[in-house]
């Protein structure tokens, strides 16, 4: 046999072996993966079925006694107090407390040092759930991990918004970069009107333009409206970003003193800003910015138009009626057109872009 | 002379070999990597509710257009399951691209749709719009009336009439899991600026069972062509695009589902008409607009959110259907050459490029001179009967170990078959692929090229039997 033969042979028995072993190994994985998924539910069910037990007793000596019955079966103990967790409030969780402290507690804590981010997580979620103030020292060794495992952290500790946990979410909010930035955004809207003062704090610092955007949004997505007035000082910001933000915040808050503001923003250089700050106008129904928003409706940008078409349209009675004289004209096409659609959209429910 | 032609002969052998080492050492690379992102992904989205997206203040609406035509047997089932899609704010804009058939009709009256007076920008260009309908009934729904103008053309009416800032793009015959665009978007809401576009897993609905526009069961079709496409979707999907994808590499976002920013694609001038190949077309210019602009950017592929379609079950409907996406490859390949080996695109210039170049677009020419040189030499006798056998049983065995590792993502994904007998189906299937199907698939190829460079722009009918009878 030539060696070429010989080589083709080798290869030839080491992939059919390759293959016939991944085939089984598909295979037994499958079967494995079956039984222990059955024995996984026939387990979840018996759990289920106590702990929806304490839950309906109230009883905290039957929740220690399911506690100590099922402490063996972490795996599922600790997949029923997620799923149960996330949905019983009040004195139901209390119990789910009881069977969390007093079972699987001690098995989290050990999760929480594993190398594998997905316990680690697990384990934080239930922390998140089941939390105790008293643990704040705890979880803030964790503020050192990856990003994902920091945010289940800081989620953990908004639901207990003290000065000091406050205090660690805004300076993580600072110092980090990336994508969770946005994410801070969903933890501190959670936070409400307690941030106000945080988040002018951090409104003073030098910030960059993704952060400080943010920052504007939460105080009209919340809303903030004590800081009206730090957001109306950045409507004469350099960056555009910011001043589409400035318009869409402003049309939040509706407070009828920003309305200056908002038309100054209709005159902007920046199409986007003007549509944004239409939109706004038309949302806090300020009779003295008709004029404007009639103007708008001739603007060459088709989101300005658009805008200020759905602005005039709230505007109520005499917004339709200036609606009604620009379909009526002839000169400008596109506004005409505007203002046609517009008025048949209000028989077909829709929104503003 | 004969000196010669051995030296030619040998030469063609070792491009050959060297072809059939290096393509098989990519794709068992991307298998390596695929496993690697399958895992990280799972990890990242294990204690990920999506629904907690509809609690987000700051997740961004999207327009999901969908270009139809002729679609008349699918079309109302598509739209239903579009409409009943979980997100917080979204539009669906169905373009019904010039259809002879009663696709729009059947719109009109399952709908209860009425002509409005939208106006839109025409930021892009396209075939004439005839009307736009809407619905009270369904506020969500616009439906685009327009002139016969292909797939790239109303997806740019689409784009034009489109409202929000990212607009998906969904074949009307294709059905989306109900929290699909609330997975796809994940990418959009981590990094908003980088993002540009994303893309899901196609799985085949043939065999399945559908109701009110969902997948209920999981089957395997009984169709042969049928179980053939589902391993080469597997290996394409899960084996494929998200090893390119870790790599940065992928040049492919599928035409039956992609969720894009409307703002670059915008600037990029919308999708290019003169194409058939529109979805890998519009990702290619993508990549060569953000790297022009020197801007950062990320195109990812999500190995969750599914989009059910309809395979072909004829061989006549599926060479049609892989004819119409090689000459699509060619003209988006040949299109943008500057960018092949061209270092200033980065890994795409040098590697991307390349990649499709050699192994898709050259792949079934070399294929083809493989087994003309292997006839050729078996008959001048240069080579030993034997190891011409091993070779060939070399060639199947190392094809099925590729589509059993594509099998094995499907098992660590939410992509598996639920009974046992279809790992085993799908397993002698993957054997037999290499057979006469691989070779079959090779002939369409080198066909489609032939009516490339003749210039034929035909789409080719694709007859669909339907959801309904998706058994």
């Amino acid at each position: 046999m030539s060696p070429s033969l010989i080589l083709t042979l080798h290869a030839l028995l080491f992939l059919l072996l390759f293959s016939v072993c991944l085939f089984g190994f598909i295979i037994i994985r499958r079967l494995v993966l079956e039984r222990s998924q059955a024995l996984f539910r026939r387990v979840y069910g018996q759990i289920e079925k106590d702990v929806l037990e304490a839950i309906y007793r109230l009883d905290p000596d039957f929740s220690l006694a399911v506690a100590r019955k099922h402490k063996g079966q972490a795996g599922a103990l600790t997949q029923v107090l997620l799923d149960f967790g996330d949905n019983i409030v009040g004195d139901g969780r209390d119990q789910l407390r009881i069977i969390f402290n007093h079972s699987v507690r001690g098995h989290c804590v050990r999760r929480l040092e594993s190398r594998r981010t997905a316990k680690r997580l697990q384990s934080i979620r239930l922390f998140i759930i089941f939390f105790d103030p008293s643990e704040n020292a705890f979880l803030f060794r964790l503020l050192d991990d990856k990003p994902i495992i920091k945010l289940a952290v800081i989620t953990a500790l908004s639901r207990f918004p003290s000065a000091e946990t406050l205090s660690y979410i805004f300076t993580a909010f600072e110092k980090d970069t990336g994508f969770t930035v946005q994410a801070y955004f969903n933890v501190m809207f959670s936070l409400g009107d307690r941030i106000e003062q945080s988040v002018k704090k951090c409104m003073m610092r030098p910030l960059p333009v993704d952060k400080l955007g943010l920052l504007v949004e939460l105080i009209g997505a919340i809303p903030l409206r004590n800081l009206a007035e730090d957001v109306v000082a950045l409507a004469g910001h350099p960056d555009k970003e910011i001043r589409i933000r400035v318009a869409r915040t402003l049309g939040k808050l509706l407070i009828p003193e920003t309305a200056d503001t908002l038309v100054r923003l209709a005159s902007d250089e920046a199409w986007e800003v003007k549509a944004q700050a239409v939109k706004s106008l038309g949302k806090l129904k300020n009779m003295g910015a008709l004029d404007i928003l009639t103007q708008s409706l001739f603007s060459p940008f088709w989101y300005v138009r658009h805008n200020a078409g759905h602005g005039l349209a709230e505007m109520g009675e005499e917004g339709l009626r200036r609606l009604r004289k620009v379909a009526g004209q002839e000169e400008d096409k596109y506004a005409r057109d505007m203002s046609e659609m517009v008025l048949n959209d209000l028989i077909f429910p829709g929104e503003a872009a | 002379m004969g000196d010669m032609f051995h030296l030619l002969l040998h030469a063609f052998s070792i491009l050959i070999l060297a072809y059939f080492f290096l393509i098989n050492a990519f794709y068992l690379l991307f298998i390596v990597l695929s496993l690697f992102g399958l895992f990280r992904h799972r990890e990242l989205t294990r204690f990920v509710s999506f629904k907690e997206v509809f609690r987000l203040p700051l997740v961004k609406p999207i327009s999901v257009i969908a270009p139809a035509h002729n679609e008349e047997k699918t079309i109302v089932e598509s739209v239903r399951a579009l409409l009943s899609l979980e997100y917080p704010v979204f539009e669906v804009i169905v373009v019904n691209d010039g259809s002879s058939d009663r696709t729009l009709d059947k719109l009109i009256s399952s709908f209860e749709l009425e002509r409005s007076r939208w106006v839109f920008r025409k930021v892009v260009a396209h075939q004439p719009v005839k009307g736009i309908y809407k619905s009270r009934a369904y506020p969500k729904l616009v439906v685009v009336d327009k002139v016969n103008g292909k797939k790239a053309d109303a997806l740019n009416a689409g784009l034009n009439i489109s409202r929000y800032p990212l607009f998906c793009a969904v074949d009307s015959d294709s059905l989306l899991e109900k929290d699909a665009l609330l997975k796809m978007v994940r990418p959009f809401l981590e990094d908003p600026e980088k993002t540009v576009a994303a893309g899901g897993i196609i799985r085949l609905a043939n065999g399945c069972t559908v109701e009110g526009g969902q997948v209920l069961e999981v089957r395997l079709p009984r169709n042969a062509l049928a179980r053939f496409q589902i391993i080469e979707y597997f290996r394409a999907f899960l084996g494929g695009r998200i090893g390119l994808g870790m790599l940065k590499s992928m040049l492919i976002v599928s035409g039956a589902f992609g969720l894009f920013r409307k703002d670059v694609a915008l600037q990029c001038g919308g999708y290019r008409t003169g194409t058939i190949g529109e979805d890998m077309d519009l990702i290619v210019r993508m990549r060569r607009h953000l790297h022009n602009m020197k801007r950062p950017y990320e195109i990812r592929f999500i190995p969750d959110p599914i989009c059910w379609t309809e395979a072909p079950e004829t061989l006549r409907t599926l060479s049609r259907q892989r004819n119409r996406w090689h000459r699509g490859l060619l003209d988006t390949l040949l299109y943008n050459k500057a960018m092949l080996f061209n270092p200033r695109y980065g890994v795409t210039g040098l590697f991307a490029m390349p990649f499709y170049f050699v192994f898709e677009m050259l792949g079934p020419f070399i294929e083809l001179l493989g087994y003309l040189i292997f006839a050729v030499c078996i008959a001048l006798g240069l080579l030993n009967h034997w190891f011409a056998v091993l070779f060939f049983l070399v060639a199947v065995v190392l094809g099925t170990l590729l589509s059993l590792l594509s099998l094995l993502l499907g098992e660590y994904s939410s992509e598996r078959y639920p009974r046992l007998k279809d790992i085993l189906i799908l397993t002698l299937y993957s054997l037999f692929e290499n057979i006469l199907y691989r070779q079959w698939l090779t002939f369409v190829r080198i066909i489609a090229f032939i009516d490339f460079y003749k210039g034929k722009e035909e789409w080719g009918a694709m007859h669909k039997k339907g959801f309904a009878q998706a058994r």
